[in-house]
């Protein structure tokens, strides 16, 4: 099949599956008693009707954007990072460590070093499963998954015990890092801060390099069938541990940003499953950079208009979390529902003609 | 019923897949007790059809009879009830799993109603075994035998289950020619005292003059002919299949072999993907503008050795030079640096990203050249969209063009593409794995005469594949495989299909030509 049209047919079960999902979530409102109109009203008002809404929205979508792409880099080389947690917590402390250290170091110097430690803790976290599995073939999946309670429970430790902070008021976390490193919020009262320029520099980095680079193209044949890649001169096992550095190195990054945009020092609270979002985003759009981004923005809105939806109309905000679930269940069909579609289709429309011919 | 009554019948059976009519209209009659052979070239819907009489395809429009009973429902398991078998290309069998159980499994012999009961299913086995003369020993694991003694427990699994009507798809793909001739002796057997049907698909047309009583020609979805075998020869067939007639011109084999040796295998030693020693002991050198054929049954070494010299699979011992430079230590692209390109043998997995687009798959191995991208990072992707357009028309490759993915293209115009992308590298060394697998015939002729081009013009060429016509065409000398080792050299003009098949099933020729 062709390549556009295929991606033309992607684009239509997408849209009708959170159509769909979307009509679902309004009848269970209706169920339980509420007006959906009014629902999805306090949801788009308090995601999009206010500047502080509209920050918050795009600093949620750009940290799923972000773990998204992560997801991405490495699926698209065949290795599916599920560890994203982990080097996120790796990275948001190792930052939030050389933040508080470097205090009183000018910024010119101590952020860039800030930025290496937060890439240098993701990527390496990500290094590790890499390697097993490209020179051991030990299953990447299990291997992260173990190695996200690894670093959570190893930076709870971290932030209640060695690195634990003498400031008062603050129950689990490491010191502050200096003020003058801190991100400057982009529109007052919301989340939105200078991270979503660098947030916008590395979506662009990563979209360029999947699609426009030889290691991306290389990455793909990998990912798409590792025996060719190698057979085709490809050095499909480095690549492989690039790309999962990659990966973790970015999900270090979004820690980072965590810390330095909104909560000043590591906290154990520093995310929330931030990188299982992100790469069910990255999922539900097949791995595809440009999707990923514009999936992201949608997920945002659902994300923090649930908030204001709960407080105003008393709908619970897990309901969104519903509507999530259904477009997931949806699209994870996808293929069989439009087969079976497109081969009665097909079915019907021979018949036609050969009745037609033989009428004929 | 009687014999000659029309036992299985199609009646304008239409089968649309998206984008392919691979049956059209077809109308067909095969009687009880015949041996009906049904050909075609690749993609001309003899599969398909045969797929819709075992049930796993759903015809689009049209009646199919079985018994003169009208099919309302397809299903495998339905067709079994009618006494359907088929047996694929590719084997189901369940490979840890001994002769017996693979057998009866779906239908195994209980005891008490819920309890396996091994000593019935050898039972059964070894009634079937000795009703139908096919010997296979009913406690061997099936990963532990011949493809042709898998192929028979296949065969045995459809009679256990009560099959009448046996479907053999290309039963002879993976045979020796003695296994052939054993297929051929039980076939006739089947026929004759059991009086069973059998529809052979195949496009080897010596085995439809062989065998079958009546002979089908598929093409393009269509049947374009039926016929009486006795009343028809191998030409007739050919020209049918292709629309116009085919000769296989002889090739220009232009230029003298050259001195100059440009592969040097010494004492090669490889291990099959078990561990166990596959290759054990092989030397040969290739000289440049000289195609030298590995002849073998499937399974001897020869896919091992092939491995070993390209870097897929790690030496166990000896030595390989490629352009006189050692190939020990490096990886498969390492090796192609020394040289080196590669026609694999298996195109699905190791031959095209299936997934990608023809263009993708034409460039691979180019990606970083200068005109193809800017300091080996950005890719130029209008010239090389204009490349791989260059190419897919050169190459006379068909589908729907260089966005297509390569993985809904027919085999022969895949296996264009591998060709397409190896032979443009233009290294001095080819090593080509057999290039005509499953491709019809106009594919191949035009593959073989691109190998001759690559030979004419200096190239070295190490030519493996299972097709002894193709070797002789090809090679300017020969060497069969047997278990691993070197039994025998040849050059062509000297031998016959006889003679070689011999040393490939072990027989040894004590003098080296």
């Amino acid at each position: 099949m062709n390549k556009s049209k295929s991606r033309l047919q992607y684009l239509f079960s997408l849209a009708v599956s959170v159509l769909l999902a979307l009509v679902l979530g309004g009848l269970i409102m209706a169920a339980t008693g509420h007006n959906p109109i009014e629902g999805y009203g306090a949801l788009l008002a308090g995601a999009l009707g206010t500047s502080r809404g509209v920050g918050n929205t795009l600093a949620k979508s750009a940290t799923l954007c972000l773990t998204g792409l992560a997801t991405a880099v490495a699926a698209q080389a065949g290795i599916f990072n599920v560890g994203g947690e982990g080097q996120l917590y790796l990275g948001a402390i190792a930052s939030a460590y050389v933040g508080a250290r470097l205090t009183g170091v000018t910024p010119w110097i101590a952020l860039p070093l800030c930025f290496l430690a937060a890439i240098a803790a993701g990527g390496l976290y990500a290094w590790i499963p890499a390697v097993l599995k490209v020179k051991m073939k030990v299953n990447e999946v299990i291997t992260t998954i173990m190695m996200n309670s690894a670093a959570i429970y190893f930076c709870s430790y971290l932030a209640n015990g060695p690195l634990k902070t003498a400031d008062r008021g603050v129950s689990a976390g490491t010191d502050a890092v200096d003020p003058a490193f801190m991100f400057e919020r982009v529109i007052k009262l919301s989340n939105l801060t200078e991270s979503i320029f660098y947030a916008a520099a590395i979506a662009l980095i990563v979209w360029y390099v999947m699609r426009k680079t030889t290691a991306g193209f290389e990455m793909k044949l990998t990912g798409h069938n590792e025996r060719f890649a190698r057979f085709s001169g490809i050095k499909a096992g480095k690549l492989a541990i690039w790309s999962m550095v990659a990966s973790g190195a970015i999900c270090g990054l979004v820690g980072m940003f965590e810390v330095f945009g909104l909560h000043k020092r590591f906290v154990t609270t520093v995310s929330n499953e931030f990188y299982f979002d992100g790469m069910l985003v990255a999922m539900i759009m097949r791995y595809q950079p440009v999707g990923i981004i514009l999936m992201s923005l949608f997920f945002g809105v659902l994300k923090v208009g649930a908030t204001t939806m709960e407080a105003k109309v008393g709908i619970s905000s897990e309901l969104i979390m519903i509507v999530q679930s259904i477009i997931i269940f949806f699209m994870a069909a996808e293929e069989g529902i439009m087969n079976s579609i497109l081969a009665r289709r097909a079915r019907k429309r021979a018949a036609l003609t050969l009745e037609k011919e033989a009428g004929a | 019923m009687a014999q000659g009554e029309t036992i299985v019948s199609f009646q304008h059976v239409s089968m649309q897949f998206p984008g392919v009519l691979a049956n059209h209209d077809v109308t067909l009659d095969i009687r009880k007790g015949e041996v009906f052979a049904l050909v075609g070239e690749n993609g001309a819907g003899k599969s398909t059809l045969m797929n819709i009489l075992y049930g796993l395809n759903t015809p689009t429009s049209g009646k199919v009879f079985v018994k003169g009973e009208q099919i309302a429902h397809f299903s495998p398991s339905e067709a079994i009830a009618r006494g359907v078998g088929m047996v694929h290309q590719h084997f189901m069998l369940v490979p840890s799993f001994t002769v017996a159980q693979n057998i009866v499994l779906s239908n195994e012999p209980r005891k008490l109603g819920i309890f396996y009961d091994f000593s019935k299913a050898m039972e059964d086995t070894e009634n079937l075994v000795r009703e139908y003369g096919l010997a296979v020993d009913p406690q061997a694991r099936v990963e532990d035998i011949s493809v042709g003694l898998q192929q028979r427990v296949e065969i045995l699994k459809t009679l256990h289950r009560g099959a009448d009507v046996l479907i053999l798809d290309e039963p002879t793909a993976v045979l020796t020619p003695q296994e052939t001739d054993e297929l051929f002796t039980v076939i006739r057997r089947m026929v004759q005292e059991k009086q069973m049907t059998i529809i052979i698909i195949t496009h080897k047309l010596y085995e439809v003059m062989a065998i079958s009583d009546r002979v089908g020609v598929m093409r393009q979805g269509k049947l374009v002919g039926v016929a009486e075998t006795r009343d028809v020869n191998e030409r007739i067939l050919a020209a049918m299949m292709v629309g116009k007639e085919v000769l296989l011109d002889a090739l220009d084999r232009t230029e003298a072999v050259s001195e100059e040796t440009a592969v040097e295998a010494q004492d090669l030693q490889a291990l099959d993907n078990r561990g166990l020693p596959a290759v054990r002991g092989v030397s040969f050198t290739v000289r440049r503008g000289e195609i030298l054929g590995i002849a073998g049954i499937e399974g001897n070494g020869q896919s091992e050795l092939i491995e070993a010299v390209t870097g897929m699979r790690p030496l166990r011992g000896g030595t390989v030079r490629i352009m006189g430079q050692s190939i020990a230590g490096k990886t498969p692209g390492g090796i192609r640096a020394l040289g080196l390109a590669h026609v694999p043998e298996d195109r699905l997995a190791t031959g095209v990203c299936a997934p990608a687009d023809v263009t993708d798959n034409l460039i691979v191995g180019k990606e970083k050249d200068r005109r193809f991208s800017w300091k080996r990072i950005h890719m130029k992707r209008r010239a090389i969209r204009a490349y791989a357009q260059e190419v897919f028309r050169r190459f006379d490759i068909r589908g729907a063009g260089v966005d297509t993915a390569v993985g809904s293209l027919s085999g022969g115009n895949m296996q264009k593409v591998v060709v397409a992308r190896e032979f443009s590298f233009d290294t001095p060394v080819l090593i080509i794995s057999q290039p005509t697998r499953g491709v019809d015939i106009g594919a191949m002729d035009f593959i073989h005469q691109q190998i001759m081009q690559k030979r004419n013009a200096g190239c070295a060429i190490l030519l493996v594949s299972a097709d002894l016509d193709e070797l002789l065409r090809l090679s300017d000398r020969l060497l069969t495989i047997y278990e691993g080792r070197i039994t025998g050299e040849f050059r062509p003009e000297h031998v016959d299909k006889r003679e070689i098949s011999f040393y490939m099933t072990g027989g040894r020729k004590e003098e080296q030509a």
